[in-house]
């Protein structure tokens, strides 16, 4: 599997249940296995984002703090 | 219309309360964890059209009241609801009702059924008779919405996580989601600090590979919480209780204790400052 980020989505300050609305649809234009990497807020959306994606099936892979955000690497789930 | 303070008491004890308007009553119903029938909803708003003013109103702690019934209503008001088995509340120095969080059965951060737990309580304890009011509540996991903390008596879920390295794949999700910073990295492992974790299991739900999974569930009980005049957050004498016999007995041993050591009008939480937390505790756990 890559570990090349296919595409970035900056969700910070989007209010839940958006910002994860926002996460699905980017990943509709990935193929299972490749990886989405978003920007998100700290707190609530380090719990929601996270916890809606494995319920969804994908996977988080990665996530590093930068500054008063997290960059989140999604990979989107489906492979067979 | 004069009462007497004799049939007041009476009335308050079983939660039907004189309003500051003469002859008008607050009338408190029994809600168990606030759970009422469809049914029984409308058979409190039929009592309330009939003998209040056509209004219901929401207690902080999950009641229902139906307010400015007269005096000389009471009674049938009172049959009216028993015969929707809705039961009075309680007010005064008694042990009101149990609140409760709707815990596992519907909420997916529940770690214990609470509502189970919460009736237990109640038919055990409802009413009784205390040194002061006495609240009790049955929360689902360290989120507290029920407010275990701000309760006499409260009881919460808790699950202590344990790591196994074999499929994790190093994300640091856990490192970064813990709201306690209770989860370290050491090279390629993960570390618990134990003293920190507050044992909500959030680690455990976001883990994309299960590697953090339950080591041990059970509940934690917190004592002496109160808000009012003199706010108290409660006191955590015992977490990771095993099963609901060894949860009960405890909380019949807290009970016990506060009725042979509280003063009158002096509530729970603050009997416990007046003769040290860790004494309580010790005898309390210990006994």
């Amino acid at each position: 599997m890559s570990e090349e980020v296919h595409k970035t989505l900056d969700i910070r300050g989007v209010a839940c249940p958006m910002n994860y609305v926002k996460v699905l649809m980017a990943l509709e234009d990935l193929k299972p296995g490749e990886r989405l990497e978003a920007m998100l807020d700290d707190g609530k959306a380090l719990i929601d984002i996270p916890r809606s994606a494995k319920q969804d099936g994908h996977k988080v892979v990665k996530v590093t703090p930068e500054g008063d955000a997290y960059s989140v690497v999604i990979e989107k789930g489906g492979v067979t | 219309m004069d009462t007497h303070e004799s049939d007041l008491a009476v009335l308050r004890s079983v939660g039907i309360i004189q309003q500051k308007q003469k002859g008008l009553f607050v009338m408190r119903l029994h809600a168990v964890g606030g759970d009422l029938k469809a049914t029984q909803l409308r058979t409190i708003a039929d009592v309330a059209l009939r003998y209040g003013k056509g209004k219901v109103h929401l207690s902080t702690r999950q009641g229902m009241e139906i307010h400015n019934v007269r005096y000389e209503d009471i009674q049938q008001a009172k049959q009216e609801l028993a015969s929707a088995g809705i039961q009075m509340g309680a007010c005064g120095p008694r042990i009101r009702i149990v609140v409760a969080c709707p815990g596992s059965a519907t909420c997916r951060w529940g770690l214990i059924e609470t509502k189970g737990i919460a009736r237990a309580l109640d038919k055990k304890y409802f009413r009784k008779v205390m040194p002061h009011k006495f609240k009790i509540s049955v929360t689902g996991c360290p989120n507290n919405c029920a407010k275990a903390t701000e309760n006499d008596a409260g009881v919460m879920g808790g699950v202590l996580p344990r790591w196994g390295g074999a499929s994790c794949i190093k994300c640091d999700l856990c490192l970064h989601s813990c709201p306690t910073e209770a989860i370290t990295r050491e090279g390629e492992k993960y570390l618990l600090k134990r003293e920190d974790c507050i044992l909500c299991g959030i680690c455990i739900a976001l883990c994309p590979t299960s590697s953090w999974t339950a080591a041990q569930k059970g509940y934690t009980l917190f004592i002496g919480g109160t808000m009012g005049k003199r706010p108290r957050l409660g006191t955590r004498i015992l977490d990771l209780i095993g099963n609901k016999q060894e949860l009960y007995a405890l909380i019949a041993r807290v009970i016990g204790y506060y009725r042979e050591h509280g003063k009158a009008r002096e509530r729970f939480g603050h009997m416990i400052d007046r003769l040290g937390p860790d004494k309580v505790i010790k005898e309390i756990v210990c006994e």
